[in-house]
């Protein structure tokens, strides 16, 4: 049976990295070059991160990452191209997720009440 | 077993249309009290129909948007208020009408999984209540239930991040949780927002990024626990695959049986 | 109103006068002019204007009075009440919902007039082009109106001819039954669409080059379509004159990539398009699509296929190429699902293959439209892509809205002799919002009890896994067998996607079975006499079931393929073992323009038993769906000792069925269309059972029963029926015919 592959994100290509140049170029030149970055960071002057993933779907296992690509342009203090790097899976740490989650208990509807909201479905099928 | 329809035959038989205004209030008003709301906007609505330029049917417009509003009949409540507030702008019920308008959608949202389209038309009528009659007492019971919905929002957008955080979609999750830190920095979820870029960034290898999310988070969330875990996992001692309860069999349960994300 | 004006006034008090229901402080506050302030003339203009916008007074004047300023005004009536007269086609509440008016508000003379013309227009839209409505208004006391339209709905106008003029390739019969719009004939009141309705003629037009252009006509154009009333003016006479031009043909096609990581070759492999074939616009859009969903699995990033078609009239063939280029580079900012109020977001976003971040590609999306409105939770859900917060970023809004996904029922039985029964079913297909399905059945009924628990998780741990649980115990009277049955059951499944088609299900089932004589006692053969004999039969079995289902995301919508093989070992530990084989194949296609369908389906199935034997219960019996033209256990082997004529069902069955589904030609509101089938079928091998002392078998070879008959479908509210009418060609003569049978009709 097949395994099959996904890909996820996107990563500018050789030449189109190839036309921005350190010290140069700003954040406005570089989105319009390599289009919008996947994501960035939280603070300002956090630098443009360019992400492309494949997901290895097989059987009843969970989807598995087997091959990321991550280009990070960063920038200095006054916006303009400092370094590009390339990270990849490796460069990744797996991290265990808390289970927590902020939750203020609103007076949402209890259980009954939404079973009995939904019904009236009629199932021909019964007949 | 319909509503006996009111038009027409008013109290005792005779046609509504003999009996003046105060009589059909006062009728409106004891079946408020007997908690017969919807026949008591029908009546309300009748003082409206057949005396619209009394005193009455200004009062009854008002009680016929409250009325309906405890019948949970949300629609006629909009639509009742929304004439008051046109007929009566400057009406000091006006106020209470734009804020009942905003209740009507309020008492709609509940559980955080559901619905988001109501959540931004209650923000919405919430704002111009408080814009519009900020000295009102309405206007402070609509900023709580405002930093509520907005909290409410906030949530959503959490949910969906970690949706994708536990599909390892790294960046769908990272833009989802900077919406609510950039945003929505008022609500009560900012704090796990933080720790989740935290995680997310130490998933990517980003770790720059992760000790500046770390950093905010420290600075202004210091108590919590989300700042222990996010302090946990960037120096390195993350929390370990075998906590207590870990097995499949009770992560089946947790997500299947109880709806948990995790 | 004359208003003269100096350059600018200075009120330090204003008076309005006139108005009755509406409040001063309302006037004021339209007006915006506070007490001492210097107002110019274009502040008193604007002034007027905003009180005049307000839509609440019949006229205004603003009148400057030395230091006063007077604003007069006579209010609209408010509205009493609204009534229809004279309306039979359209009921009162219909015409209600259309009319802005309502009771209660300002009553504006324009407005009436909008509506008395919104009106007219809903009985065009009926056909009744000579409606005529006029608003009366009837003074009550206290400034109020009674709206009273009079409605005069004149005579329905219907179409009596329909004339093609410059067709010579089809018939005009053969165009007339392409057209919406229909003549007049001997059903002309149950039929609507042979009223005579402006923009049916227009979308007629559309059909008829759509018809045209899926032949290869691709110069075909209506020139004029005329329609003259005839002279008694209860009908038209339609004329659509036509110019048909040639048929064209596929010339030579080819792929050329102007996207770098692309091969063109690989790219033609995927085509199915021939030089020589009919040009048909969605045979090119069948190929675009199978090179786009290509590009999507080598992931490809915006990739997208242009066809440049060039015409050569002289051996009349298009020649077409495909240009594989680089499309936009945009991406999916965000996916936003809205109107869920009972299903959970992850459900939704579940169905999505796409994330926040990729690549767009609206095929996906479609795609992933079609996955939200399969899952069954909503009446309908749109997506739609808008622009996000720049230019090359989308945001995909999913618009749901939900339907009642819950059914319970309540029965009650009382008999004689086993009094009161309680029968409760609960089911629910999206439990609690999170997708799942649950079933919940307690029913004492005397006949049957029945207590039954089955639970479905779609997504299981967030996974594109089916996770299964069946829990259930049963007592059946079976009505045309001399035997109860008792059972129970527990199974836990699991079912995921192997490849991109194919899915593989895993199952562990306990099951326990039991056959008792009848309450009613009638006489039995020795063979069921045997199997009651042996009481209560544990059977432990792992099995599993193969898929592959071609339609899941097959590029032709017209071709579907489904094969199935399953097998269930039981023994382990049970008092009998035994290996039971399953497989299925059914194939379809849509021909002559997708309105006939052909249906080819094979299904077989054994039972060999390596320890203990095989009882009637366990032994296969062919359902109503698979033997047309027999009774249930109809045909297949029989214990005819003791007098008895019990049908025993067999260890082996084959049926293989062969159905054309067609329009009967009627329009398609009646939802009525035809079919005819050809079965063969056959059940044989009674196992170890034929050596039970005093067992007389009959019908135990594997002699195949051959069916033909004909089928009615009809859609009706309650569901797809299905009326068979069958006839038996060759069959046993202890068989049990049944020429006509009625069931629920079932995609395959």
């Amino acid at each position: 049976c097949a395994e099959r592959i996904r890909n996820h994100g996107y990563v500018p290509t050789d030449d189109d990295l190839s036309q921005i140049t350190v010290g140069v170029d700003t954040r406005d030149t570089v989105e319009e070059v390599l289009g919008a970055p996947s994501t960035s960071g939280v603070a300002d002057a956090s630098g443009f991160y360019y992400v492309r993933s494949q997901f290895r779907h097989f059987a009843y296992l969970e989807p598995k990452e087997i091959n990321r690509e991550l280009v990070a342009v960063t920038f200095d203090g006054d916006g303009v191209v400092q370094n590009i790097e390339r990270y990849g899976l490796e460069d990744g740490q797996t991290v265990v997720l808390s289970r927590r989650v902020t939750t203020n208990e609103g007076d949402g509807d209890g259980i009954l009440q939404q079973l009995l909201r939904s019904l009236g479905n009629f199932v021909p099928s019964t007949l | 077993c319909g509503g006996q329809s009111t038009d027409g035959l008013g109290m005792g038989g005779e046609p509504i249309e003999s009996f003046t205004a105060e009589q059909i209030y006062g009728r409106a008003e004891f079946e408020m009290n007997r908690r017969k709301y919807e026949r008591a906007a029908e009546y309300f609505g009748e003082v409206e129909r057949l005396y619209p330029y009394s005193e009455w049917a200004k009062r009854a417009l008002i009680m016929q948007a409250f009325a309906y509003h405890n019948d949970k009949d949300y629609e006629n409540s909009r639509s009742a208020a929304q004439r008051y507030i046109d007929f009566y702008p400057t009406d000091d019920d006006a106020a209470y009408a734009q804020y009942l308008l905003a209740l009507s959608y309020y008492d709609q949202i509940d559980e955080v999984g559901r619905d988001q389209g109501l959540t931004f038309q209650a923000l919405q009528s919430l704002r111009t209540v408080i814009e519009r009659y900020p000295e009102s007492d309405y206007a402070r019971s609509s900023i709580l239930k405002f930093d509520l919905a907005f909290d409410h929002l906030a949530s959503k957008e959490m949910e969906i991040g970690r949706y994708y955080l536990k599909r390892k979609h790294y960046t769908a999750a990272i833009n989802r949780f900077r919406v609510v830190v950039e945003d929505f920095q008022t609500t009560t979820h900012t704090a796990e927002a933080l720790h989740r870029l935290v995680e997310s960034y130490v998933s990517l290898g980003l770790t720059d990024e992760a000790q500046t999310a770390g950093a905010i988070l420290g600075y202004n969330f210091q108590s919590t626990e989300w700042y222990e875990d996010s302090y946990n996992l960037l120096t390195g001692q993350g929390l370990e695959m075998k906590m207590f309860g870990d097995n499949w069999l009770s992560k089946i349960y947790r997500q299947m049986i109880n709806g948990k994300w995790l | 109103p004359d208003m003269a004006f100096s350059q600018s006034y200075r009120f330090n008090s204003v008076q309005v006068d006139g108005n009755a229901r509406i409040e001063t402080g309302t006037i004021l506050s339209y007006a915006g002019i506070a007490r001492g302030q210097s107002v110019s003339a274009a502040e008193l203009n604007d002034a007027y204007q905003r009180i005049v916008a307000s839509g609440l007074f019949e006229t205004v004047e603003i009148v400057p009075r030395g230091g006063t300023l007077v604003i007069n005004v006579v209010e609209y009536p408010t509205v009493n009440r609204i009534r229809f007269e004279g309306n039979r086609r359209l009921k009162d509440d219909a015409l209600s919902a259309i009319v802005q008016q309502q009771p209660r508000l300002v009553f504006s003379p324009t407005k009436a007039e909008q509506d008395a013309a919104a009106i007219a227009q809903a009985y065009a839209e009926q056909g009744r082009l000579s409606a005529r409505v006029t608003p009366r208004i009837i003074r009550r006391s206290d400034n109020r109106v009674d709206l009273v339209f009079e409605i005069f709905e004149g005579r329905n106008s219907e179409i009596n001819r329909i004339g093609i003029v410059g067709n010579n390739v089809y018939s005009d019969r053969r165009l007339r039954r392409v057209l919406e719009s229909k003549q007049a004939g001997l059903l002309r009141q149950l039929i609507r669409r042979d009223t005579f309705v402006e923009d049916r003629l227009q979308f007629d037009q559309q059909v008829l080059r759509d018809f045209y252009l899926s032949r290869g006509y691709i110069d075909f154009r209506t020139t004029a379509v005329n329609s003259e009333l005839a002279r008694e003016r209860d009908g038209y006479f339609i004329t659509f004159n036509v110019q048909e031009g040639q048929q064209f043909k596929f010339g030579n096609v080819t792929v050329v990539s102007e996207y770098p990581e692309a091969d063109a070759a690989v790219y033609e492999s995927v085509l199915k398009l021939r030089p020589g074939v009919v040009y048909s616009p969605s045979l090119v859009e069948n190929a675009i699509a199978r090179m786009e969903t290509l590009a999507l699995r080598e992931g490809l990033d915006f990739l997208r296929v242009e066809p440049q078609i060039t015409r050569n009239d002289r051996d009349l063939t298009l020649d077409v190429e495909f240009v594989l280029t680089k499309g936009p580079r945009i991406f999916v900012e965000r996916i936003d699902v809205e109107g869920n109020t009972t299903t959970l977001d992850r459900v939704v976003r579940n169905q999505f293959r796409v994330v926040e971040g990729d690549p767009f590609n609206p095929r996906q999306i479609r795609e992933a439209a079609e996955r939200i409105r399969a899952l069954g939770f909503f009446e309908n859900a749109a997506v739609n892509a808008r622009e996000g917060s720049s230019p090359d970023q989308v945001v995909v809004d999913v618009d749901v809205q939900e339907k009642p996904t819950g059914s319970l029922s309540f029965g009650g039985t009382y008999s004689t002799n086993s009094g009161f029964g309680l029968a409760v079913s609960f089911s629910e297909t999206n439990f609690l919002g999170r997708g799942q399905a649950v079933q919940l059945t307690l029913s004492g009924a005397s006949s049957n009890r029945t207590y039954g628990l089955q639970f479905r998780e779609p997504a299981f741990l967030g996974r594109d896994v089916t996770f299964d649980f069946d829990l259930g115990y049963s007592e059946t009277e079976t009505d045309n067998a001399p035997y109860d049955t008792n059972g129970g059951r527990f199974g836990l499944g699991l079912t995921f996607p192997l490849a991109e088609r194919s899915r593989l299900n895993l199952r562990y089932t306990l099951e326990m079975s039991e056959m008792v004589t009848a309450v009613a006692n009638p006489v039995t053969g020795n063979v069921v006499q045997a199997d009651i004999a042996q009481g209560r039969v544990w059977a432990n079995s792992l099995g599993y079931s193969y898929t592959y289902d071609s339609r899941t995301s097959g590029l032709d919508p017209n071709k579907g393929f489904l094969f199935e093989f399953g097998q269930d070992y039981a023994g382990l530990g049970g008092n009998t073992s035994y290996i039971k084989t399953e497989a299925r194949a059914v194939a379809q296609t849509r021909i002559l323009n997708e309105e006939v369908t052909l249906r080819a389906s094979v299904r077989g199935a054994m039972l060999n038993y390596t320890k203990g034997r095989s009882r009637t219960i366990d032994r296969f019996a062919l359902l109503e769906d698979d033997i047309r033209g027999f009774t249930p256990d109809g045909i297949g082997p029989r214990d005819i000792s003791n007098g008895a004529n019990t049908a025993l069902g067999g260890n082996m069955v084959a049926v293989a069925s062969f159905e054309a589904e067609f329009p009967l030609g009627l329009p398609e509101e009646y939802g009525i269309s035809g079919g005819a089938f050809y079965d063969i079928s056959s059940v044989w091998d009674v196992g170890a059972s034929t050596g039970i002392p005093g067992a007389n078998v009959i019908g135990n070879n594997m002699s195949a029963r051959h069916v033909i008959g004909l089928s009615i479908f009809w859609d009706t509210p309650i569901g797809p029926l299905r009326f068979n009418f069958s006839k038996a060609l060759r069959k046993q003569s202890f068989d049990d015919e049944q020429v006509f049978n009625l069931s629920i009709r079932s995609e395959f």
